[in-house]
């Protein structure tokens, strides 16, 4: 368990990584934090000449406010994040997936970015950046673009990124006062792959009816999707257990192809969604209306 | 002369022993803790090569060709091996079933995914890795058989064709009137359950140097070897060398439970190591190797098993019919696992008639191999759940009816129906210790007031005897040798009385070094401190199985306690002599000689030693004058088994009450432990601290077989389970904190009474895990059958969406 | 063959400059280069734990990074917890007395994550014990003696930071949450900084 032979370059500014991973002659690789990559290469699954450290590229690792948007850069660690007083308070639903990944000893390294970017579709960030209506900024030799998390995840390990695009940012929207929100996952062990979750915001308007819901699961299909149907099933609506459950059923009965492995078959993580959807969304409106949003 | 050794620690000649069963402090773990100690992987040597091994994507597939020429012409690649050197060089292994054993890497035709195929030696692993990647081999697939009751029907691909089946074996064993006591009894309960693979999976992998020289033939083997002596023994088999040719000299090693394999990676070095010259060879298992090729895997079990039980709720018999998947070609004794079951098979029940259907079925997966307990935790757990079943059927409260069954303390020692004999305990007060630890009614009326709320919650209880300090005798059944099991130590001392004890096994985890410093100050009064243990290798270290089968500790106090009895004879005699009296005369109490009574006439160790060592021309003519003496232990009064397998083998019988709470989430399935106590007896506690690490340790274990752990296979005999993200081994977060009471009922059998207590945990643990599950889905009117018992498998029994054991359709089918 | 990148790094105090192959993980640096093998591989993907060191004050998996990214970097491994008269550290003391350990294959890696756990909180509770030493696994302990242990620890530290033991020099943590450029944004959270 040896990567095989690779080049490592580290270089200091997007524009020179951007230049590295568009060598026409060899196949370049971005490497962030690695906790993905990394056990990659030790089997030899991935096997790029050249790998693009972004460690040391300046100006990747910010958290900030800004207009409304929480830009964390890419090389920003989990750690990092799960650290920022910033996030927890105005986008705490981010918070509550950073703790969801991993252990600490992962968060250390792992990044922002790394995550997006390698899109496992049993991964929080990319679920929480979909439900959130996050957006990813990326650089490219033709420039930067700006990328919405819907549509940013196209496939199984597959993302909008161009070859040669680095992806630089990842903005999510604050979490407005009283939006209500909730964040869960089903795992065989504390800090695995879920075997499914769900990130659901849910709003209440001056009737106390639900509005603006959003459902994003991860884990049972291959790409962090929106449960559309099972939106429009709850807004409109007075909360209730009833809604929800059948709301969770609709979003989980909306995936196509839901994933199968030795920890759970498709049928499994369907139900685990609907269950988690149902649960999430009586949270994300029990905590809507609060001040605090939390 | 004979050695009296002492049963009890008041026989020790010193009043005031200061160490043994008291907790005291590991003498390893300063060395561990700052990462001092040379594990295999840290051995570097000059001129040191390192290997890796190519393995067969395929579960069976003839190989046509294999083309190295590419391989050996790259820079720093120094040897490469095929089957072609095996064939050459090796004998077929001889750890299988007759008839099954192979060579490796493998020689015409590949048996399972990840068998070895070929290997490389060069100057780093990174290069060897790359060199891998330069052997073409030419693979025919053929169909592979996975699934061990298709391997048994006619027409089934064949595994190695030439035994013209799959089935290694096939034995009915019937063990007294048990015909008799189905046909009669009031209740008959019958079941059927799927224990899947799970594994030993220490966090070191197995590792090996190797040095074979192709001058002299000596061969010198170190690396994280369980049992030094015995894998010495193995590899001049296989090589069909003089035993004294092959040196082993174990390195401490990161845990094993049986699961170190590693016999077939040290050929390999070997082989490689003759080919560059005698250059040692490091080859150090990763884990994925670990996880689809390695010596883990282990218990690939389809049980039916039936208890017969009269009106008054006493168990009269017990039936077992076992199918037991050993994978390729059964190497690594997976057999024993099978056979292990008989030294306890009734368990802690006078259950007088019992039955044994046992077939050995070869598939293509990895061979199984031995895991801590080696075969009866799957069977404990097959009669615990009946137990339960028989319980909830009768509306006898489980721990009463285990209660009216048990053993009771005047009856050992004890034969069971299969032969072995349980040397003492006192289960009643066991359980009663148990039961008041856990607050068992307290428990029972949570579950009773959660139940009423519509939650799912089960109290399990569970009990099992662990059969301790392994013997060949038990496995006459699967055609392995009849010898005993020995266990040396040499004791002596310096010319300032500082004693140093020589072993011939590695450290392991279990404290054993310790252990015999333990022994040692007590016997002779020192202060711990005074006293050195030494490892020697195979050819220098006296007679040594090493850990393995709850065996050690028992084993090695005696050989210890047997050195110092000779010692101190030896220099009684010697005191005598200054004395010029008579060595009977001559008392070793409290550390000094001398005769009783008489201050003037006393000597201290050090002046006898000092006195032996450099003024030998005092000592009685013709004496050793040495203050040393070696004593090999091995278990006394151990019978052959005859033809029903019934053999007086594991000395000691260890037994515990495990009591589990637990409460099932019916939306999802996942089981959270709620509550988790026990108490156990295994005689005399050496050093409590280690017996309850023992304890800890197989719990977690327990745990993970119960719930979490399972190598898992496609339709083609792909492993699924190649990383500890698809293995899962239980975190502290997944172990709950336990409450232990421990019962002390000494063996009268062995050295200070001690029992064999490195396995008793994990024969209860997954018992009493699946009782408690199956206790909080009996509302339901489902049982959870196969193991572990994961979050999808109860939710499907809970909704109703299938059933929840693959290949189990079995129904209780009561009778009255 | 690729060659040689020349990296720096301090290890347990000591600099060294050294040439290494960029693929070679930071694992097999330490243990074969520098020769520092109480540190352990147990899996090389990243999920045992055994492998745990400090990367500037951080519990990190050194089979999950090459030694060319450590350039420039703070490391500690096992073998600089004691004091320099050979001393245990309280945490490897506590191990000690608590039984925390059997094979201690898997120890080292514990240490490591202790040790920037109780700087980071040198009072844990249940559930940060948890995260932390949930991400570490030992096969032999069932992790009772390894809860006693930290819990052992704790007091015998009684808040002064693992890596004040020894007086100045020991490694430093990673610095405490409310540190400007660990959390770089200020109360009106619109500060940018470096997230390390």
């Amino acid at each position: 368990m040896k990567p095989a032979p690779l080049d490592h370059a580290a270089p200091t500014t997007v524009g020179e990584a951007v230049a590295l991973l568009n060598d026409p002659e060899r196949e370049a690789v971005a490497l962030a934090g690695g906790q993905s990559l990394m056990p990659m290469l030790n089997l030899r699954l991935a096997r790029p000449d050249l790998l693009v450290d972004l460690t040391r590229v300046e100006g990747l690792d910010h958290i900030r406010e800004s207009a409304g948007w929480i830009e964390m850069g890419a090389m920003a660690t989990k750690r990092a994040v799960e650290r920022s007083s910033l996030v927890r308070e105005r986008q705490p639903m981010w918070h509550e997936a950073t703790l969801q990944i991993g252990h600490p000893q992962i968060r250390n390294r792992g990044t922002v970015g790394g995550s997006m970017a390698q899109a496992d579709p049993a991964a929080e960030y990319p679920a929480a950046a979909v439900a959130l209506g996050a957006e990813v900024r990326a650089v490219g030799p033709s420039g930067e673009r700006t990328i919405p998390a819907t549509e940013f995840f196209l496939g199984y390990l597959t993302t909008a990124l161009a070859p040669g695009e680095i992806l630089t940012e990842v903005r999510v929207p604050v979490i407005p006062p009283g939006r209500g929100w909730a964040f869960r996952e089903v795992c065989r062990r504390h800090g695995d792959f879920a075997m499914a979750g769900t990130a659901v915001t849910v709003d209440l308007d001056a009737s106390g009816r639900c509005t603006a819901t959003r459902i994003a699961l991860f884990g049972v299909g291959p790409v962090p999707a929106r449960a559309v149907e099972a939106e429009k099933i709850v807004d409109g609506e007075a909360p209730g257990e009833e809604i929800f459950e059948r709301a969770g059923r609709a979003a989980a009965g909306a995936i196509d192809e839901p994933l199968a492995d030795v920890h759970a078959s498709a049928d499994y993580r369907r139900h685990l969604a609907a269950v988690l959807t149902g649960r999430a969304l009586a949270q994300a409106a029990t905590r809507a209306g609060r001040p605090e949003g939390s | 002369m004979t050695v009296e050794i002492p049963k009890r620690i008041d026989q020790l000649p010193n009043p005031e022993p200061r160490y043994i069963g008291k907790r005291v402090t590991r003498r390893e773990d300063a060395a561990l803790l700052t990462g001092r100690v040379e594990f295999i992987d840290d051995v570097a040597l000059p001129r040191m090569l390192h290997a890796a091994i190519l393995r067969s994507p395929f579960a069976h597939a003839r190989i046509r060709s294999i083309d190295t020429s590419e391989a050996e012409a790259m820079p720093g690649v120094e040897a490469v091996v095929t089957g072609a050197d095996a064939l050459r060089w090796q004998r077929v292994s001889g750890s299988s079933p007759d008839g099954w054993g192979g060579r490796c890497p493998a020689v015409e035709k590949v048996t399972f995914v990840g068998e070895p195929v070929a290997a490389v030696a060069a100057t780093s692993r990174y290069l060897a890795e790359d060199a891998l990647e330069r052997i073409e081999v030419d693979y025919e697939p053929l169909e592979p058989v996975v699934d061990p009751f298709a391997a048994m029907e006619e027409g089934s691909p064949l595994v190695m064709e030439a035994n013209g089946t799959n089935v290694m074996m096939h034995r009915v064993f019937t063990w007294g009137e048990v015909d008799e006591a189905f046909d009669t009894a009031a209740h008959v309960f019958t079941e059927r359950f799927r224990w899947n693979r799970v594994g030993a999976n220490p966090m070191e992998t197995f590792g090996t140097v190797c040095e074979w020289d192709p001058v002299t033939l000596e061969m010198t083997v170190r690396g994280a070897i369980q049992s030094a002596s015995f894998m010495g023994l193995g590899r001049a088999a296989t090589f069909g060398l003089p035993t004294n040719l092959v040196n082993v000299k174990a390195n401490a090693h990161g845990g094993s439970f049986g699961g170190k394999g590693g016999g077939r990676g040290i050929d390999i070095a070997a082989m490689l190591s003759r080919k560059a010259g005698g250059r040692p060879v490091k080859w150090i298992e990763d884990r994925v190797e670990y996880l689809t090729s390695g010596g883990s895997q282990a218990w690939d079990r389809h049980y039916e098993a039936a208890l017969a039980v009269d009106a008054d709720g006493r168990m009269t018999g017990f039936r077992v019919t076992l199918v037991d998947d050993l994978g390729a070609n059964g190497e690594g004794y997976g057999s024993i696992s099978a056979a292990k079951p008989l030294t306890a098979f009734t368990g802690p029940y006078t259950i007088p008639a019992a039955g044994y259907d046992l077939a050995l079925v070869a598939t293509n997966k990895l061979p199984s191999g031995p895991y801590r307990g080696m075969g009866p935790p799957p069977h404990f757990m097959v009669l615990e759940q009946l137990v339960d079943i028989a319980a909830r059927a009768l509306g006898v409260d489980p721990a009463e009816l285990r209660r009216r069954n048990f053993i009771p303390p005047e009856a050992f020692p004890y034969t069971i129906p299969s032969g072995n004999e349980y040397d003492s305990g006192s289960y009643e007060e066991v359980l009663d210790a148990a039961l008041a630890l856990a607050g068992y009614d307290d428990l029972l009326r949570w579950r009773d007031a959660a139940r009423a709320d519509g939650r799912l919650v089960g109290v399990g209880v569970a009990t099992a005897v662990e059969p301790g300090v392994f013997d060949w005798n038990a496995y006459a059944t699967v055609g392995l040798p009849q010898t005993g099991v020995p266990e040396g130590a040499t004791v002596s001392f310096d010319i300032r009385g500082c004693a140093t004890v020589r072993v011939g096994f590695a450290m392991e985890g279990q404290g054993q070094y310790t252990l015999v410093s333990q022994v040692v100050a007590d016997y002779f009064a020192l202060d711990i401190d005074s006293v050195r243990v030494i490892q020697l290798d195979t050819l220098a270290a006296p007679p040594s199985f090493g850990p393995g089968g709850s065996r050690l500790g028992v084993a090695i106090t005696g050989a210890v306690l047997g050195a110092c009895e000779r010692l101190a004879e030896k220099m009684r005699t010697v005191v005598a002599g200054l004395m010029q009296t008579t060595p009977e005369t001559i008392e070793l109490r409290g550390g000094r000689f001398g005769i009783p009574g008489v201050p003037e006439a006393q000597m201290s160790l050090a002046q006898v030693a000092g006195t032996m060592l450099a003024r030998s021309d005092l000592l009685p003519p013709g004496m050793d004058p040495l203050p040393e003496a070696t004593y090999v232990w091995t278990a006394p009064d151990r019978t052959p088994a005859d033809e029903m397998g019934r053999a007086k083998s594991y000395l000691t019988a260890a037994q515990a009450v495990h009591v589990v709470a637990v409460e099932i989430d019916p939306d999802t399935g996942q089981v959270e432990i709620v509550k988790y106590a026990l108490a156990d007896d295994c005689g005399t506690r050496l050093n409590p601290v280690v017996v309850e690490g023992q304890t800890d340790g197989g719990i977690a274990q327990g745990i993970g077989a119960a719930l979490y752990e399972q190598y898992v296979y496609d339709d083609e005999g792909q492993p699924l389970t190649a990383s500890f993200m698809d293995y899962l081994i239980p975190t502290i977060a997944e172990v709950p904190r336990s409450d232990k009471a421990a019962v002390v009922t000494p063996s009268p059998f062995t050295a200070l009474g001690a029992k064999g207590c490195g396995e008793g945990a994990i024969h209860t643990t997954p018992a009493a895990v699946m009782c408690a599950i199956n206790d909080a889905l009996a509302p339901l009117g489902v049982r959870a059958r196969e193991t572990p018992a994961t979050p999808e498998r109860l939710w499907r029994l809970i909704s109703g969406a299938g059933v929840g054991a693959s290949g189990s359709t079995g129904e209780e089918r009561e009778q009255s | 063959m690729i060659g040689d990148r020349r990296i720096r790094v301090s290890v347990n105090g000591t600099a060294y400059e050294v040439g290494v192959e960029p693929r070679t993980t930071l694992v097999d640096f330490l243990r074969a280069d520098l020769g520092l093998t109480g540190t352990h591989v147990g899996c090389e993907h990243g999920v045992c734990g055994a492998c745990t060191v400090l990367v500037d004050g951080l519990a990190v998996r050194s089979c999950l990074m090459l030694a060319v990214q450590a350039d420039g970097s703070e490391i500690t491994t096992v073998e600089g917890l004691e004091g320099p008269e050979g001393e245990l550290h309280p945490i490897q003391e506590a191990f000690l007395e608590e039984h925390g350990l059997q094979c201690g294959f898997c120890t080292p890696g514990f240490l490591m994550a202790t040790y920037e756990m109780l700087t980071d909180d040198p009072k844990p509770d249940e559930d940060e014990i948890m995260e932390v030493l949930g991400g570490q696994i030992c096969r032999c302990t069932g992790y009772q003696g390894i809860r006693r242990a930290v819990d052992c620890a704790i007091d015998k530290l009684g808040g002064t930071r693992p890596a004040d033991v020894f007086g100045a020099g020991g490694p430093e943590g990673p610095d405490a949450p409310d540190a400007p450029d660990a959390d770089p944004v200020g109360a009106d959270g619109a500060g940018e900084g470096s997230a390390r």
